[in-house]
């Protein structure tokens, strides 16, 4: 134990506050946004496994059906064969009281004794009562008490539900008590006998699902039950079924994990600009301690020391922070989610240790790395006792050619990496390759233009120009990764300014084309889950007779099985007029619409044909009604409504295939001269109270979905922030750290003559310099992250194509940006360099 | 009379236990059968007022005006080489509310269905008893007249042919016979009408047949055996329940050599005495039936059994009838067969054996002890 | 150190370094030969820049010839790797430079302790040793006290303790006064002089000062990289 080496090495710390506490502050924001981020994904993940668990229950296996889900006869038929002897039937669906979303899960209760507890989570005393409504009283409901206090409800009242905008009278029988570790996963939802739940959902004579315990492993007893499934309907894994689901989210989670560990990687940056100019700063005193008889090791492990004792510190405090982030992150998630996948009723935050402990693993992991060149080169220094800065300068200068060609390297590699395969991950490891070669570059870069820039500032600021970027190249050790950290954090908001930017434009120019109805009709349902909901048939063909009308498509989505995973498909009644609305990227329209409209053929959006390698004239397989089938594909439409892609068929193809008859979504086509807005209030009065609707005109649908987009990616503009917050943190302490230890130089500025305001105009200029520097070296950098994102990253995780715009904003924002953190961070060494008497600091040696 | 609270008990507090707890033996502190004799109200539902003629086979199926019924089959069974066995498959209905249920869903039904299906293997001292539980909707559970079929899941009863054929499977265990009336259904009580207490209105109707050819094959533990014999049927239905002083039943259903069957039950009541209640009947082979009251009917224990699972069963017995110079002695083919379901009881085969009018006689039974479970 | 009696205690053998000054090279050692004998103290005189301090780091191990060897009571140092050169300086020598080159974040006491710790002393045993050669320096009331709280003379003192704490067989000193007045000089001097005789370590003292080299056994001169002019005797 070399106790006096730590105990300096500690006092170190503790005289340069402002260093260690801003590379602390980097590494816990850093740190902060991954665990955050992970939490989040975490929490999302958890609580889908939650809600997934709460109504599979302790189901090994499950029969599931079509769109319209199970023909109810099958469960008796299961039954009195015998074949499942422990089956439970389910009928369940999404409904809305209030603002809330809920599910509505109807059970039997004779079956679900091996299945689910809810009953068992009477209160003492209470079951036999709760049982007995549950059975006898129409509309009866069972509910945690949380969600009833949440919800306002008192046992008995009744509780008005809108399922698929129809109003329905269902009545609270009960609460139930559920132990604490149940009851995140209940509060959304409603039980209900599965005959309340039939009636309430309408859904008479269906089943949503048979759950069923079979024994593991018993190929016979599974085969019992295929035995007697009608075409159409087949026996799942569980857990196969959720793993299904849970797949759809998985390139939104990478793309959230990538976005934190970035703002890590300038976390990291923040350290290793730290540390290796607290190595600078002590030179002379690590020689002095070489020829003390200090080994290298001993050194070695002074500064790995130090950056950790910063590291572990910042990381406890990230992890910290992280956990509070997280609590915001996880709404916006789920919203997310909820907006794009599926209905995720739970919420709320679930913090493992496994996530925490990864979050500071990274913490940890993350700044030893950065601090090992550092500390190595400490560990290097020759046991001299005086050194002079120009030799280690010098020394920097030299391995600038050699930097640049390693970053030259890691570019390539980083595109070589690209050329093969569609891997997500690799793509983002293509990523973080590009984006540290180019920051290897950034010396070799901060040096050419500051030799391009001294003749320049020289001619427009005299002397104070040229010593202004001669002291950035003077020392450009630390120069070189402040403006590099500053760049990549720029590039960053630069290539997620474009990429997002590009993204609206092209959905938006999409929606426009798309949308080529007048009018368009639904009922109000929670969000994602248009499949269970469906017009009044009635209400449809009075709609129908509406004068003004010239035109009607009709719309259905459903899930349909393929293979082990779920397909969505849109089953659609096309307009004359909707033809043209639909984009085509494979296939000609002469060709695609006859076989579309006359053959068993469909049109696949074009991240589902991403997904499934599919092209115009393959074919795919779907589980029908009717056992499973192939169908053509007849073309690739361009579509930028689902990532996990979508399979358009015409609505008699479906309707042959399945037995539904539903529809979800009218288009209307109005007659020349007719006004959309009077017409939509027209329809609103025909509705009336049959059926809540959503009646939008174009624009507002157009607008509602660009709200939806903006709302997507707010989580994405959340985490460029706090990227940026973390660089401007960096860049904060690096060029404090750069200031503060000229003191001397300036000092001799100030007695040769220099006023304070230009000892502000020396720094200023320099620090400016520096913003600008980094800001134009962000944006060919993040030029080509866009690129990345748009043509690698969001085409491998969604398969969506799109054209690359060029916002002029996102490029002068950065710029802007970068001035304005850099300027700001040269107010304080400038005022303080300005305001120290000079003999002071000239005293100091 | 006996197991009308059984199925009384489906509206009851265990139920629920029972439906939603993944665990099989009931609780220890299980409420009495005394505390669960609830039930739905009986307003609203058809009562037994009077005697009534039964009409077959319309009243082999449901009368689901009335809250309970069942259908009671036991019997004494055994192979060509002489193994025994016994049997009881019984399927109970019990409305929760009187009328129909309102609502448009075919889930929608006040009718709940139990069955319990039981199996003596004396041979090897073991007893197995199963049970499951329905609702009488969506085809699960239910009963139709003609011709006549009972069931709930894979287990039932079915007329084909003139025959009926009962059925029950659980894994490792089957019961599966043919059975042939040997006398015509039997009316107990007064011309079918049996009255449970003084209240006017808690009775039931009740039939039996006490005597069916029973012929096929039981498995047990994966073995199937052919086995034949002679079974029981019993038919109750109605809206009543014990007194509030009565604690339980014993019941006897014995077939005698000299071909006289015997239906007696003693209601107890909460003080350890006899209920004036109590009742049965005397059925010889050339029809004559003779009804017997509660003072007709002498009934001694001679030995107890204690369940490991609490409480203990009277399950030897001398029953005499003096006005008709009958002295029995009825003793169980093996002691614990004790049902542990949802409600705990005994219920199993016995041997009789004594002397009716100086002459020996032999004969085989059930017995139903009902109330000592705690 | 093995303390084998005869011979030279230090020995210079064919010892050449170069210096790389942009593109010309610039010898400052060539082949330089030279001994120094045990307890000697010895002055090493010469003009900036003639390869004195060159000398002396590469007495004190801290830098290497291009070739050549010297041998330190008997031992080659040339011939160590870098590990174990680490450890033999920590061990065997003592470092006393211009500007005090203190650690600016430990005390006085503990700038002391620092070479004492790293060569495996405990810290009782330690204490006692600082506390003996702070009272020999003079500085017992400033053990506390960080560097820049101390006058330079008192710095250089200090330096001195902390150079001969753990008992160096040999000392190295590179301009001690040069950056002090004359008296706080000739203090410095007497007492490195006093406590190198006391501790029967060997002195190697590079100067430019005639005066302070005068104090010395004997002054060797540095010029074109070899050493020359001997002279024997105290010159006062």
């Amino acid at each position: 134990m070399k106790t006096l080496l730590w105990r300096a090495s500690l006092r170190y710390l503790g005289r340069h506050p402002w260093q260690t506490g801003l590379s602390m502050l980097g590494i816990a924001l850093g740190v902060a946004v991954v665990v955050a981020v992970e939490l989040a994904n975490e929490s999302a993940r958890r609580a889908f496994d939650l809600s997934m668990q709460a109504v599979t229950g302790r189901a090994s296996h499950q029969i599931i059906g079509g769109p319209a889900g199970l023909e109810e006869s099958l469960y008796a038929r299961l039954r009195r064969q015998g074949a499942a002897p422990l089956s439970a039937p389910v009928v369940s669906g999404h409904v809305t009281h209030g603002d809330y979303s809920l599910r509505l899960l109807g059970i039997d209760p004779f079956a679900e004794r091996r299945f689910r507890n809810f009953l068992g989570y009477a209160p003492d005393g209470q079951g036999e009562g709760l049982l007995r409504q549950l059975l006898t009283r129409p509309g009866a409901v069972l509910m945690s008490r949380t969600l009833a206090s949440r919800l306002g409800l008192r046992v008995g009242g009744s509780l008005e539900l809108l399922v698929s905008g129809r109003k329905r009278q269902a009545v609270l029988a009960g609460v139930l008590h559920p132990p604490p570790q149940k009851a995140a996963a209940m509060t959304d939802l409603l039980v209900a006998d599965i005959a309340t739940a039939q009636e309430l959902l309408g859904r008479l004579g269906r089943l949503s699902r048979i759950d069923l315990i079979l024994p593991e492993g018993d190929r016979a007893a599974a085969g019992a039950v295929e035995a007697l499934l009608p075409a159409g309907a087949r026996l799942t894994p569980a857990a196969a079924r959720a793993r299904a689901m849970q797949e759809m989210t998985r390139a939104f989670a990478v793309n959230l994990s990538a976005m934190s560990l970035l703002a890590l990687l300038v976390g990291m940056f923040l350290i290793y600009n730290t540390m290796s100019f607290s190595v600078l700063q002590r030179r002379e005193l690590l020689g002095t301690l070489r020829v003390l008889g200090a080994g290298r090791r001993d050194i070695l492990a002074l500064v790995l020391g130090e950056g950790l004792l910063i590291g572990a510190a910042g990381t406890a405090l990230g992890l910290l922070l992280g956990v509070l982030l997280a609590q915001e992150l996880v709404q916006l998630v789920t919203r997310t989610i909820n907006d794009l996948y599926f209905t995720l009723g739970v919420s709320g935050l679930f913090p493992t240790p496994a996530g925490l402990a990864r979050g500071a693993l990274l913490g940890v992991g993350g700044t030893l790395l950065a601090v090992l060149a550092p500390a190595s080169e400490a560990a290097c220094s020759p046991p001299r006792a005086v050194l002079d800065r120009s030799r280690i300068e010098g020394r920097a200068g030299r391995l600038i050619p050699s930097l640049a060609g390693a970053g030259a390297g890691c570019i390539l590699v980083a595109l070589l990496l690209l050329l093969p395969g569609r891997s997500l991950v690799l793509g983002f490891v293509a990523l973080f390759g590009l984006i540290l070669g180019f920051s290897l570059l950034t010396p070799a870069a901060v040096a050419l233009a500051s030799r391009l820039a001294a003749p320049l500032l020289g001619s427009l600021l005299g002397v104070f120009g040229r010593m202004a970027v001669r002291g950035v190249r003077a020392s450009l050790s630390r120069t070189g990764v402040a403006i590099a950290a500053l760049s990549i954090a720029l590039s960053a908001t630069v290539g997620v300014g474009v990429m997002v930017g590009s993204f609206r434009l092209s959905v938006q120019q999409w929606l426009e084309a798309t949308l080529r109805a007048d009018i368009y009709v639904s009922p109000v349902t929670p969000s994602n889950t248009g499949n269970e909901a469906s017009l009044d048939p009635a209400l449809i063909a009075a709609i129908r007779s509406v004068p003004g009308i010239a035109g009607i498509s009709q719309g259905r989505p459903a899930n349909v099985q393929s293979g082990e995973g779920i397909t969505h498909l849109y089953a659609i009644r096309m307009a004359r007029g909707s033809y043209a609305g639909v984009e085509l990227l494979e296939g000609r329209p002469g060709t695609v619409w006859p076989l579309f409209d006359r053959e068993q053929a469909v049109l696949v959006s074009e991240p589902y044909a991403y997904r499934h390698g599919l092209h115009a004239g393959d074919s795919l397989t779907l589980d029908t009604d009717r056992g499973r089938r192939e169908f053509r594909v007849a073309g690739v439409f361009r579509d930028y409504g689902a990532d996990h892609g979508v399979v358009n068929m015409r609505m008699s193809l479906y309707r042959q295939y399945w037995d539904d008859d539903s529809v979800y979504s009218l288009g209307l086509y109005l007659e020349p001269g007719v006004d959309a807005d009077t017409m939509v209030e027209q329809l609103y009065a025909l509705a009336g109270d049959r059926q809540a609707l959503r009646i939008r005109s174009n624009r507002t649908l157009r607008e509602s979905s660009m709200e939806t987009f903006d709302r997507t990616f707010a989580i994405t503009n959340v985490l460029r922030l706090l990227v940026i917050a973390v660089a401007f943190v960096g860049i904060l302490s690096a060029l404090m750290a750069l200031q503060l230890e000229k003191a001397r130089e300036l000092a001799v500025l100030r007695a040769t003559g220099f006023t304070p305001g230009q000892i502000w105009g020396l720094v200023t200029t320099q620090t400016g310099f520096m913003g600008l520097l980094a800001g134009l070296l962000a944006i060919p950098l993040g030029l080509m992250l866009a690129m990345l994102l748009i043509h690698v990253i969001n085409w491998r995780a969604f398969g969506w194509s799109m054209d690359v715009i060029l916002p002029g904003g996102v490029l002068a924002e950065a710029l802007l940006l970068a001035l304005a953190a850099a300027l700001l961070a040269g107010l304080y060494p400038a005022w303080r360099m300005a305001r120290t008497p000079p003999a002071l600091a000239l005293r100091q040696e | 009379m006996r197991p009308l609270a059984l199925a009384v008990l489906l509206a009851a507090g265990l139920l629920a236990w029972w439906l939603f707890s993944p665990r099989t033996p009931p609780p220890s502190d299980a409420p009495g059968i005394g505390d669960i004799l609830g039930g739905a109200p009986e307003e609203g539902f058809e009562r037994a007022l009077a005697p009534r003629p039964f009409r077959f086979p319309a009243d082999h199926g449901a009368h689901p005006g009335f809250r309970n019924e069942w259908w009671y089959f036991t019997g004494n069974l055994q192979t060509d080489r002489g193994r025994r066995f016994g049997f009881q498959l019984v399927f109970f209905r019990n409305a929760l509310a009187p009328g129909k249920a309102d609502g448009q869903s075919p889930w929608r039904t006040h009718q709940t269905w139990m069955a319990h299906f039981a199996l003596t293997d004396p041979g090897a001292g073991r007893f197995h008893a199963f049970e499951r539980l329905s609702r009488g909707a969506a085809g699960l559970a239910g009963a139709r007249p003609d011709p006549l079929e009972i069931w709930l899941d894979d287990w039932f009863l079915k007329e084909k042919d003139g025959r009926w054929r009962l059925y029950a499977k659980e894994k490792g265990f089957s019961l599966s016979l043919s059975l042939s009336p040997r006398r015509r259904p039997v009316p107990q009580g007064e011309a079918g009408l049996s009255r449970k207490s003084a209240a006017p209105g808690n009775a039931s109707y009740y039939y039996s047949v006490p005597r069916l050819r029973a012929q096929g094959r039981i498995t047990l533990d994966g073995r199937a055996h052919r086995v034949s014999g002679l079974a029981w049927l019993d038919r109750e239905w109605g809206t009543s329940a014990l007194a509030d002083d009565q604690a339980g039943w014993d019941w006897f259903a014995l077939q005698l050599d000299n071909g006289a069957d015997l239906m007696f039950y003693r209601l107890r009541r909460k003080d350890g005495g006899p209920d004036p209640h109590s009742a049965g009947s005397w059925m010889t082979a050339d029809g004559r039936v003779t009804r017997l009251g509660a003072n007709d009917v002498r009934l001694k224990v001679l030995e107890y059994w204690s369940s490991p699972r609490g409480g203990r069963y009277p399950v030897r017995w001398r029953l005499r009838i003096p006005s008709l110079d009958v002295d029995l002695k009825v003793a169980p083919v093996m002691d614990n067969q004790e049902l542990d379901l949802l409600v705990r009881y005994w219920e199993g085969a016995v041997d009789v054996a004594g002397v009716q009018a100086g002459k020996p006689v032999r004969g085989r039974g059930y017995l139903e002890l009902a109330g000592y479970g705690d | 150190m093995n303390g084998a009696g005869a011979g030279p205690f230090v020995r210079f053998e064919n010892l050449t370094r170069t210096y790389r000054q942009g593109a010309c090279r610039r010898p400052v050692l060539d082949k330089l030969h030279g001994e120094i004998r045990r307890g000697e103290s010895v002055a090493l005189l010469g003009r900036s820049g003639c390869g004195k301090s060159t000398l002396l780091n590469l007495a004190g191990g801290i830098d290497e010839p291009d070739s050549g060897s010297i041998f330190i009571d008997g031992v080659c140092i040339t011939g160590m790797d870098e590990h174990a050169r680490t450890l033999f300086r920590r061990r065997n020598i003592g470092f006393i430079y211009q500007f005090f080159n203190l650690v600016p974040t430990l005390t006085v006491e503990e700038n002391l302790l620092l070479p004492l710790e790293l060569n495996g002393w405990s810290p009782a045993k330690g204490r006692r040793r600082c506390r003996e050669l702070l009272a020999a320096v003079d500085l017992s009331d400033r053990a506390g006290a960080f560097p820049d709280q101390l006058s330079g003379g008192e710095q250089q003192r200090v330096a001195v303790a902390r150079a001969l704490v753990h008992g160096p067989a040999l000392v190295l000193a590179d301009e001690p006064t040069g950056n002090l007045d004359a008296d706080n000089g000739r203090q410095v001097l007497e007492l490195l002089d006093r406590l190198v005789r006391d501790g029967q370590c060997t002195l190697l003292l590079v100067t430019h000062s005639r005066a302070v080299a005068s104090r010395a056994d004997r002054i060797l001169t540095l010029t074109r990289g070899r050493l020359s002019g001997v002279e024997e005797g105290a010159l006062w």
